[in-house]
């Protein structure tokens, strides 16, 4: 039998797989969406029987993240599985299947829901995907990422066995949390079905943005301040001496909290900025992971290149534009004294092919024992993280 | 005949039988309280040094439960209860009322009546408990002390093993008491100034006595000048707080007797040292099963109180003057822990005009001193003082206020230890200061 | 086995001195339970490292003999998840108490496993911070234990358990190396899986923690309600108002009663149910919302409520609540304090059902919980000295656990599972979910040396294929493990 056919059999949503539908340049044979828990469990059934190597997938807005992957004989996309399975207001808590999009949760939300979920991805994307890569947005900084408002998961494993942890309430530790496990996983320990997350009120909230040749300062005066800021982010373009800081604060009296922030702040007031969480432009992105007080040696240390992010949170932006594969190593050394980890998030495919996506990874040897325990055949998403992971 | 000041020579350890815990309550009941939370833990000076089970509350309930359940008072389990110091913090600490004071009691009278001691622990012992109990004897010692501090020839120490260990101790009191102070004799009455508002009782103790006598002579001053009429017997003697708080019940019971009998007249009985009141308002308890005793011990015990104490239900009447001095309150275990003064000695300190107090990190643990620990488990005493030591330093305050004369002392030492001394006051000297209008260079001239 | 044990203290004697290792029989038995004194096990042998070094040694040494060890830090936890194993070794963390660094500009401070959770606050106040989670041990329990338990506390609704607050951790794995897991490494989130795992995953031997700025304003108020229905009311109102309260505690009559015998807190006469609701944050926003929790709880029906002058009301008014486990004993001989957690609304459902159960069985069930999170903490009273009283309590317990896992809830809030909750653990996940998370386990700790026992019913042979296990598991079959 096919594989094609044996996929058609128990997932009502299968196709064969097309150019556009190509991941790292390799298009699958097979792309099987399925829209239930029980078909997701099946697809991932027969790619085990088959053997064949899965690649799971929500939007596919971040399919280019990590090394290409090696193989891809299924696309397993959640589009099928984009529901909103209960949002419970009094509890605070909200279960949704892994492919709903931010756009369409946060269509809902305003809907007159009066809370969110307070991951604020800067680009489009499901769930699913913003589990899979860690990624949070500027709230960062006051509610963590993906695993910090995470309380439940279902996954399904290689081999097909549907895995639960956490549950539907905010506080419970009973088990391993799984749902951190699969945070930054990038797919390759299981397909993620759906989620439950912790919600937080839809608070009021200031923004303010000045202009500062002292970022690290103002930065440091927000950070230790009774405002309780969200979110503190700069943009610094290449090459220039100053930088834009702006704070976001929820607050019931705006007006005050805006005019504290202004003189914490110190700098001159800028417009609202234009920037707030968009990734900065350019071919190659790398995230620089650092202690928020080392911005100011950050900032000297990659003068050239523009930087952006999340000041408070320790997780900066930047465009390098590289001509050679070597230019990751030479930002990493450069940022080597201070601490500060480089990971590449987008890249071309000949770059990421070449260069280490990630430094140094002292945990490996567990990833990899891990990795060998929840998918011994190494057929998810094969390559797309370190060595044997 | 006994001489005025003492007592016949108490019974051999070991010859009396242990006590039972008094009334309902049974040694079984007492432990089965412990619900093991652990909260004990870090107010525990040995657990604090050690870190080990067995050297703290927790642990050591867990031995006495061991042995209660078959288990021999064993080398091991007598070093955990010998390395207690009594100190009680754990008794504040517990949230489940587990009553540690009254386990502890009890077990260290099962070790002395059961356990048999080495030559050297037997010897060490016995010269504490016939020396530091008997004002006489301490007297005795003063001179010859002196002239080895003097001459720095250890002619004392060649000739006794036992006092090298107690000799620090015994050279410290000398140095910290006014060499040149003779020990003023009080009168056996102090009249009230002003209106009279109290007539009370004091204690004198034995090392306040004979060791510290500005203590006293300061503590009658300030009673009488808060219109208190001070009776002052001649003939109290020991009131049995070291006996007790090492498990010599037979001894303690002697020395509580004869407090009893000395203070039966008064309404109130003032006490300016925290071991002596603590040990006084559990006469009750020692007492309990002797019918002849047990209703005037109760007695005593509830009309016996701490200096402050007093102070505070009596309400300030007499002109405090400024005193413009920063101190450090330490809180002596048997006050704070045991009697449950804390707020009265602050409050009476911070009522001085231009006084400022200062508090002392980790206040619940103790100093080392814990009655005679300093002299039976010289090394883990030395360890606290230093840790208290470091915390009072810290401060930075002019002048320590403590309420117990092994507390000063101890503190004292290991402050000069570490190269930063500092002079020692008791509250009622503070108070004497301020209220005699002296000023705070007097209390600072030690 | 004797022998091995023998061999394995003379080995840690040499690595650590005799100071450091207990082999003593009378010695060890005071480590044979931890804050959970029904379940008991003498350990084999007791070591007492203070250096990350010694315990690599150690866990290499012991899984060269084979031999099982368990990780102990204060011994309070409440679920007997540092129960020691009479054929182990017993970890103690106790000597690791150093404060390592406290550094202000990034908000965080490293300290080793046997520091006390409120001595990093007391390092940390100071300059104005203070480390979050506060469970209500917090005074004795170790940070190290925090992180194996993922502790929570009375404040976690608006901050979160000691997952949140937890930025990296030195440990030592089952193989005997040293690894460093931080929030920071790409991949997946080894730290995240890590805490809360019980010590069934490594051994912690330095933590770094998120420190958290000090609020500006602590406002403290305690409602009294003739019932626990509209007490559960006033809770739902708040939430449902998009008010985040640091702490939102509530205790029933049973336990009102309780308190007031132990430390007579003087809570409003005939309350059915009184809430402490406690907001912390910066001052005009605290007042804002001060205001409407007033409004919300007069609404739901509060005859009574106290608001905090100062400290000192306040603490007064958290005397009563922080009293009410040890209080239990005013009021009965004896008790078991359950740990289970509820959807906030399902809160009035259940505590009915609780009471339903308390009647038709006879036994007495008083609640104290943290309404905010709908984590009931109901404690089940009976008098040990009448025969089966205490199997009457159990299965009453247990009753409510299913209660919560029927309501969607989870049979552990905040004490964990470890020895006690083990047998539960079917109830609330399938035996596929069970088996995914010993493969975490197994990738850690294939010799399953480390911790054993604890966590989950039934071991998982690491060497053993994915996927569905066919008949009974092989250590069942040999009777070596047992289901229930």
């Amino acid at each position: 039998m096919l594989p094609l056919d044996a996929f058609a059999k128990v997932c009502a949503d299968v196709r064969p797989g097309e150019d556009a539908d190509q991941v790292d340049g390799l298009t699958p044979p097979v792309v099987a969406a399925p829209a239930t828990l029980d078909e997701a469990s099946a697809v991932m059934r027969t790619a085990a029987e088959h053997g064949l190597a899965v690649v799971p997938s929500g939007t596919g807005s971040k399919l280019g993240y990590g090394r290409p992957v090696e193989r891809c004989d299924v696309l397993v996309t959640t589009r099928n599985l984009d529901g909103i399975i209960k949002h419970s207001p009094g509890d605070l808590t909200l279960h949704v299947e892994a492919g709903l999009t931010f756009e369409a949760l946060r269509e809902t939300e305003a809907d007159g829901w009066g809370q969110h979920l307070a991951l604020r991805p800067p680009e489009n994307g499901t769930i699913g995907g913003a589990i899979a890569t860690d990624v949070a947005g500027p709230g960062r900084l006051l509610h963590g990422s993906a695993r910090d408002l995470l309380i439940g998961i279902t996954t399904v494993r290689a081999d097909g066995t549907i895995a639960r942890a956490g549950g539907k309430v905010v506080k419970n530790v009973a088990g391993y949390d799984l749902g951190k496990l699969y945070t930054g996983s990038l797919g390759t320990l299981g397909l993620i079905v759906d989620a439950t997350f912790r919600m937080h009120p839809a608070a009021r909230a200031v923004r303010v943005a000045v202009v500062t040749d002292d970022p690290g300062r103002a930065v440091q005066a927000v950070l230790h301040s009774q405002v309780v800021p969200r979110a503190i982010e700069i943009d610094r373009p290449a090459g220039s001496d100053e930088t834009t800081v702006a704070v976001e604060a929820e607050t019931e009296t705006p007006d005050e909290t805006s005019a504290r922030l202004h003189e914490l702040l110190g700098g001159t007031p800028a417009p609202e900025p234009d920037w707030w969480n968009r990734l900065p432009e350019g071919e190659v992105l790398a995230e620089i992971r650092s202690l928020p007080a080392r911005l100011p040696e950050i900032i000297k240390a990659v003068k050239d290149l523009p930087l952006r992010g999340s000041a408070g949170a320790g997780r900066l932006y930047t465009t390098p534009d590289y001509t050679t594969p070597d230019g990751v190593e030479e930002l990493r050394e450069a940022l080597k004294p201070i601490g500060a980890r480089v990971v590449l998030v987008r890249a071309p495919l000949a770059v990421r092919k070449s260069v280490d996506v990630w430094g140094p990874l002292p945990t490996l040897p567990i990833m990899r024992r891990v990795k060998d325990q929840f998918d011994p055949d190494h057929r998810l998403s094969p390559g797309r993280f370190a060595e044997g992971v | 005949m006994t001489r005025p000041d003492e007592l016949p020579e108490p019974p051999e350890p070991g010859t009396e039988t242990v006590p039972e815990v008094p009334s309902a309550v049974s040694m079984d009941d007492l432990l089965s309280d412990c619900v093991h939370c652990g909260f004990c833990l870090p107010t525990c000076p040995t657990y604090v040094l050690w870190g080990e089970e067995m050297d703290s509350p927790r642990g050591r309930i867990h031995l006495m439960q061991q042995h209660r359940e078959g288990a021999p008072l064993g080398d091991a389990m007598v070093r955990h209860f010998d390395a207690c110091l009594g100190c009680m913090a754990c008794v504040t600490a517990c949230p489940s009322g587990v009553q540690y004071d009254k386990l502890i009691e009890v077990t260290r009278a099962e070790v002395e009546a059961e356990h048999p001691r080495t030559w050297t622990e037997r010897a060490v012992r016995g010269a504490i408990f016939s020396l530091f109990p008997y004002p006489r004897r301490l007297r005795a010692l003063r001179g010859p002390l002196r002239a080895y501090q003097r001459s720095g020839v250890p002619a004392l120490v060649r000739r006794s093993g036992i006092l090298e260990r107690l000799s620090p101790t015994l050279a410290a009191m000398e140095r910290l008491a006014p060499p040149s102070q003779k020990a003023p004799s009080l009168p056996e009455r102090v009249a009230a100034r002003g209106g009279r508002r109290a007539t009370v009782g004091m204690l004198t103790g034995c090392v306040q006595r004979e060791f510290f006598p500005g203590v006293n002579a300061a503590t009658a001053r300030v009673l009488a000048m808060e219109g208190c009429d001070v009776l002052i017997p001649k003939r109290q003697g020991c009131c049995g707080a070291l006996s007790l708080h090492s498990g010599r019940a037979g001894e303690a019971r002697a020395f509580a007797r004869r407090t009893v009998e000395t203070f039966e007249g008064v309404d109130v009985i003032v006490v300016n040292s925290a071991g002596c009141g603590s040990a006084m308002k559990e006469y009750e308890t020692l007492l309990a099963d002797d019918p002849a005793w047990a209703a005037r011990a109760r007695a005593l015990a509830e009309k016996t109180r701490d200096l402050a104490e007093f102070l505070v239900e009596l309400g300030p009447r007499a002109e405090r003057h400024p005193l413009p001095v920063t101190v450090a309150y330490h809180d002596a275990c048997h006050l704070a822990h045991a009697q449950g003064v804390r707020s009265q000695p602050r409050a009476l300190l911070a009522g001085i005009p231009e006084l400022t107090v200062k508090e002392i990190a980790d206040p619940e643990v103790c100093c080392g001193s814990a009655g005679t620990y300093n002299l039976l488990q010289p090394v883990a005493a030395a360890e606290l003082g230093d840790r208290k030591a470091a915390n009072v330093a810290a401060t930075r305050a002019d002048l320590l206020v403590a309420a117990n004369p092994g507390c000063s002392l101890q503190i004292a030492q290991a402050l000069e230890r570490q190269g930063a001394p500092l002079p020692v006051a008791h509250t009622a000297q503070v108070l004497d200061a301020s209220l005699r209008g002296h000023p705070a260079a007097t209390l600072l001239a030690r | 086995m004797a022998d091995t044990l023998r061999d394995l203290a003379e080995r840690c004697t040499r690595l650590l001195g005799p100071e450091s290792v207990i082999s003593d029989p009378v010695r060890l038995r005071t480590y044979e339970c931890d804050g959970l004194t029904s379940h008991r096990a003498s350990p084999g042998l007791v070591v007492l490292p203070e250096t990350a070094e010694q315990i690599a040694a150690i866990v290499r040494a012991c899984g060269e003999a084979g031999v099982p060890y368990v990780a102990r830090g204060s011994g309070t936890g409440l679920s007997g998840g540092a129960l020691p194993r009479t054929d182990g070794v017993l970890i103690v963390t106790a000597r690791m108490r150093r404060i390592l660094d406290i550094d202000i500009p990034n908000q965080r401070a490293t300290v080793e496993p046997g520091v006390i959770n409120l001595d990093v606050t007391r390092a940390a106040r100071p300059h104005g911070y203070y480390f979050a989670p506060d469970p209500s041990s917090q005074q004795i329990c170790s940070v190290g234990g925090n992180v194996a338990e993922n502790s929570g506390g009375a404040h976690c609704l608006k901050y979160g358990f000691t997952a949140h607050h937890i930025l990296a951790c030195e440990i030592v794995t089952p193989d005997g190396e040293i690894a460093e897991l931080s929030r920071d490494d790409p991949g997946f989130d080894l730290l995240g899986v890590f805490v809360g795992s019980e010590g069934t995953l490594g051994i912690t031997t330095k933590i770094t923690v998120r420190l958290t700025r000090l609020p500006e304003t602590v406002r403290t108020l305690l409602a009294a309600f003739d019932t626990i229905g509209k007490g559960g009311d006033a809770v739902s109102a708040i939430i449902a108002a998009g008010v985040v309260p640091a702490a939102i505690e509530m205790m029933d009559a049973l336990s009102i009663e309780a308190a007031e015998a132990a430390v007579a807190c003087g809570y409003p006469e005939g309350a059915g149910a009184v809430l402490v609701v406690e907001l912390d944050g910066p001052d005009a926003t605290v007042e804002h919302q001060f205001a409407q929790v007033e409004r919300l709880c007069r609404e739901a029906g509060a005859f009574e409520i106290r608001v905090a002058a100062d400290d000192t009301e306040r603490a007064l008014i958290w005397k009563g609540r922080k009293s009410a486990f040890a209080a239990m004993g005013r009021i009965s001989p004896a008790y078991i304090v359950q740990d289970g957690v509820i959807p906030r609304t399902s809160l009035g459902e259940v505590l009915g059902r609780i009471d339903a159960l308390s009647r038709e069985s006879g036994v007495r069930v008083a609640n104290v919980f943290h309404a905010g999170d709908g984590n009931l903490h109901p404690l089940v009273l009976f008098d040990d000295s009448v025969p089966g009283a205490q199997e009457r309590a159990e299965t009453v317990s247990g009753a409510i656990l299913d209660l919560c896992v029927e309501h969607g809830g989870s049979i552990t809030g905040e004490h964990g599972v470890g020895a006690d909750k083990a047998r539960y653990m079917p109830r609330m996940f399938s035996d596929d979910d069970l088996d995914t998370m010993q493969m975490v386990r197994c990738g850690f700790d294939p010799a399953g040396l480390c911790n054993p026992g604890k966590v989950f019913p039934t071991p998982r042979l690491c060497g053993e294929v994915p996927g569905v296990r066919k008949g009974p598991h092989p250590l069942v079959a040999e009777g070596k493990a047992d289901l229930f």
